[in-house]
């Protein structure tokens, strides 16, 4: 049992090797699947509480999760811990790591935004010369985005433009709330698309690996798992000098263990897989391991009022809708201050408009709180980011995590392009809210640090040429056929786009064609 | 097997019953020592005890802010978050307190901006009104503030500098407040905030041994604070 060799070692369960687990197990091969976490269960791990019970009264507790802005006093524990897993960064170049290393990953908290990328984005620097295009198109992955939106259960509407496709959705034939048929009014005339949320549904309020893809994988009796398992380096074979499994720690005993496998596939998380590449010394023949490091540009924003919603009390059919406004920027015009482009989430919401949006204190604040309510329209964008040789990673040999691992050094900034786009994205959510006669209340055209977003994508990046990519078209790595890479770390270009339907479209994908590879006993 | 297991096996096996109807009777036999039967006794029907948080009954010293710094913060909580209605405002709900225990516990950054704040409305108050700012009455108060208030969003409180103690501390000042069990016990009236109720999150499985880590002895990574006499303070979002 100690020495058996498995077919594939899967690290990482998040929504990557979550895939990775049941397309494999479910052709019959044998997988040996380690997470760096513990397996979390909210009905022991979890509790309602209110704040007053907590010593911080929900605030963050100060010194943790510095970088983590999404969290609070009730959430700090499903985080990696900054101490325990540290990573440092260019001074005066802040980068927001967000992690989770519980069983499932991020999938077990993700927002839920299901969008597909477009040619707009495979095929980006055909159209506007910057980067590298994907070695992939968009009819390349229609396939596997439809079989993803079917198991994921997508709702949405057929309502996308080009630089949105539409996919296999549960059909939102809900008419629109008064508040967004005036801004759709507003938006049409100057070619801005307002389309339906698309939003995976899941089963039973949960669109996470455990609980769609995990349990299909078990079911085949070929997958084995552990969890608390953190991976020190890939191993790889003398004599093949191919990777032939890895060396982990337990997480809680320090026992240093190891498993070898006739494939690796890294789904640790677009940083994570490059942490662990790098660390390994491996798959790195082009030099770009760590290089074209991207996100998405979060944080710029408008919240206006209603003045129907202030005004009566029938809030149903004025407030309630949530759109996207797919990127409008440079497809049919063209911006001289910025390439590529941004989204829009427009929601107008039917719940408290905060305090921060009011000058006012005391009584008066009260006063607007509830003459406000229910009132409050959101605009946020969601901005590509570009891909830059300069925004990089690298190990920091002389900082090691709480097992002794190397950490990871962050070198990335935001450029010109991205603080452009975030300046023309909230004067146009003002146009087009003023235009709506809608009341500003406030703004800010400034973006949150890199990494906010959670949608950290690059590092590995694929294409067709081994001396510009680290992996083919199949998430296959260009060095090592046995090794491949099926989380964010693939990416070529960011979009604007959530990368989760992509990233797990990308795993099947990849896992089918390893599976045919070993089937066909290529590999 | 060999004969002397044999017998030791009939033995043990032969003397179980004896033990179990030794325990139902009225006069058992004392249970072997500890731990192994006295540990089974907790179970689901076992009643909870009953607690209360800390906060909610005992006192704290002051531990960060000095007196002055707050006489004027209790002021400022009062001003800026008086009682309405039913609900207590700050000074009831003890957020200047909470606050001197949290800010005393946060990076720097943050301590600087509430005791160079607090110091500087003093400071304010001496020079227009030539009162310290805990003897301000609403009115004079008001006019001081005033002009600092600002609108924000998530992430991007006011940069500029006073601007960003006065509406960064109203900020924390709200959320102590409405999160206080004093809040939470009034009753619900319109469009006052809730004290926030959530699923919170105990530690899962947690690396007690990381005391002993490589990374205990290592100081933390490089925290970005801009150069400026007021970096960028750690705030709650």
């Amino acid at each position: 049992m100690l020495n058996e060799t498995y077919d594939v070692l899967i690290i990482g369960s998040g929504h990557a090797g979550g895939m990775a687990a049941k397309i494999l197990t479910e052709y019959g091969i044998r997988c040996i699947m380690l997470n760096a976490g513990p397996v979390a269960d909210v009905s022991h791990d979890a509790e309602k509480k209110p704040a007053y019970e907590l010593p911080f009264r929900g605030f963050r507790p100060p010194g943790r999760l510095d970088h983590v802005f999404q969290s609070n006093e009730f959430n700090a524990n499903v985080w990696v811990d900054e101490q325990e897993v540290p990573y440092t960064f260019e001074e005066g170049q802040p980068y927001n790591w967000v992690r989770v290393r519980l069983f499932g990953g991020r999938s077990l908290f993700w927002s839920r935004q299901s969008f597909r990328l477009s040619d707009y984005e495979f095929k980006a620097k055909s159209r506007d010369g910057f980067g590298e295009d994907w070695p992939i198109s968009h009819a390349d992955l229609a396939p596997y985005y439809s079989r993803v939106e079917g198991i994921f259960r997508v709702t949405g509407a057929l309502d996308g433009p080009p630089q949105l496709p539409n996919g296999n959705f549960i059909l939102d034939d809900a008419p629109w709330t008064l508040a967004l048929q005036r801004f759709i009014d507003v938006a049409k005339p100057r070619g801005i698309p307002v389309c339906k949320q698309r939003s995976a549904q899941g089963r039973d309020g949960l669109a996470s690996s455990v609980n769609l893809l995990l349990p299909d994988a078990e079911k085949t009796g070929k997958l084995t798992s552990i969890a608390n398992a953190v991976v020190r380096e890939i191993t790889v074979d003398k004599n093949t000098a191919l990777p032939n499994g890895c060396n982990f720690v337990d997480r809680l005993s320090h026992r240093e263990m190891s498993v070898k496998a006739r494939v690796v596939v890294l789904a640790a998380g677009t940083l994570e897989s490059t942490r662990l590449l790098l660390n390994s010394n491996m798959a790195n023949s082009s030099g770009l391991v760590g290089h074209y490091l991207m996100d998405q540009v979060y944080g710029p924003g408008v919240l206006a009022s209603v003045p129907e919603a202030r005004r009566n009390g029938n809030l149903n059919a004025v407030m309630g809708s949530s759109s996207i406004v797919p990127r409008f920027r440079n497809i049919d015009t063209k911006s001289d201050k910025f390439l590529r482009g941004y989204a829009f989430n427009a929601t107008a919401a039917t719940g408290a408009v905060g305090a921060r949006n009011f000058t006012a204190y005391g009584a008066e604040l009260q006063r607007k709180l509830d003459e406000y309510y229910g009132s409050g329209f959101h605009m946020t964008i969601m901005g590509e980011v570009l891909g830059r040789y300069e925004n990089h990673v690298r190990i920091d040999k002389d900082r090691k995590d709480a097992w002794g691992i190397p950490v990871l050094h962050v070198d990335t900034k935001y450029t010109d392009n991205e603080f452009n786009m975030a300046k023309d994205a909230v004067e146009t959510a003002c146009e087009l809210a003023e235009a709506a006669g809608f009341e500003i209340l406030s703004k800010n055209d400034k973006p949150n640090p890199p990494g906010y977003s959670i949608h950290e994508v690059g590092t590995c990046r694929m294409g067709n040429d081994p001396k510009k990519s680290v992996l083919n078209k199949f998430s296959q790595s260009h060095d090592h056929k046995n090794l491949f890479v099926v989380d964010g770390a693939q990416f070529t270009s960011a979009g604007w786009q959530n990368p989760t339907m992509t990233i797990l479209s990308l795993s099947m994908r990849a896992s089918e064609y390893l599976a045919g590879e070993m089937l066909r006993q290529n590999i | 097997m060999r004969r002397r297991d044999f017998v030791r096996a009939v033995l043990a096996v032969g003397t179980a019953p004896k033990l179990l109807l030794s325990q139902q009777a009225a006069n058992p036999a004392p249970p072997p020592p500890a731990p192994v039967p006295w540990l089974l006794g907790l179970t689901s029907k076992t009643p909870i005890p009953q607690v209360e948080a800390a906060d909610q009954v005992a006192a704290a010293e002051l531990r960060f802010f000095t007196q002055q710094q707050m006489a004027t913060l209790t002021r400022l909580s009062d001003v800026l978050m008086p009682p309405m209605g039913e609900k207590p405002g700050a000074v009831r709900a003890q957020t200047p307190m909470f606050l001197d225990f949290l800010i005393g516990d946060s990076p720097d950054g943050r301590k600087r901006l509430y005791s160079e704040g607090l110091d500087w409305l003093d400071a304010e108050a001496k020079k227009k009104f030539n009162l310290e700012f805990a003897k301000l009455n609403d009115a004079q108060a008001d006019e001081l503030l005033k002009p600092w208030l600002r609108t924000w969003m998530n992430d991007h409180p006011p940069q500029e500098r006073h601007a960003d103690f006065i509406n960064i501390a109203h900020d924390d000042i709200r959320t102590a407040t409405v999160n206080s069990k004093a809040w939470f016990l009034a009753p619900q009236v319109g469009a006052e905030p809730r004290t926030e109720e959530e699923l919170y999150w105990s530690p899962i499985e947690p690396d007690v041994s990381q005391v002993k880590a490589d990374c205990a002895s290592v100081p933390p990574h490089v925290q970005a604070e801009p150069k400026a006499g007021h970096p960028m303070p750690s705030y709650p979002r």
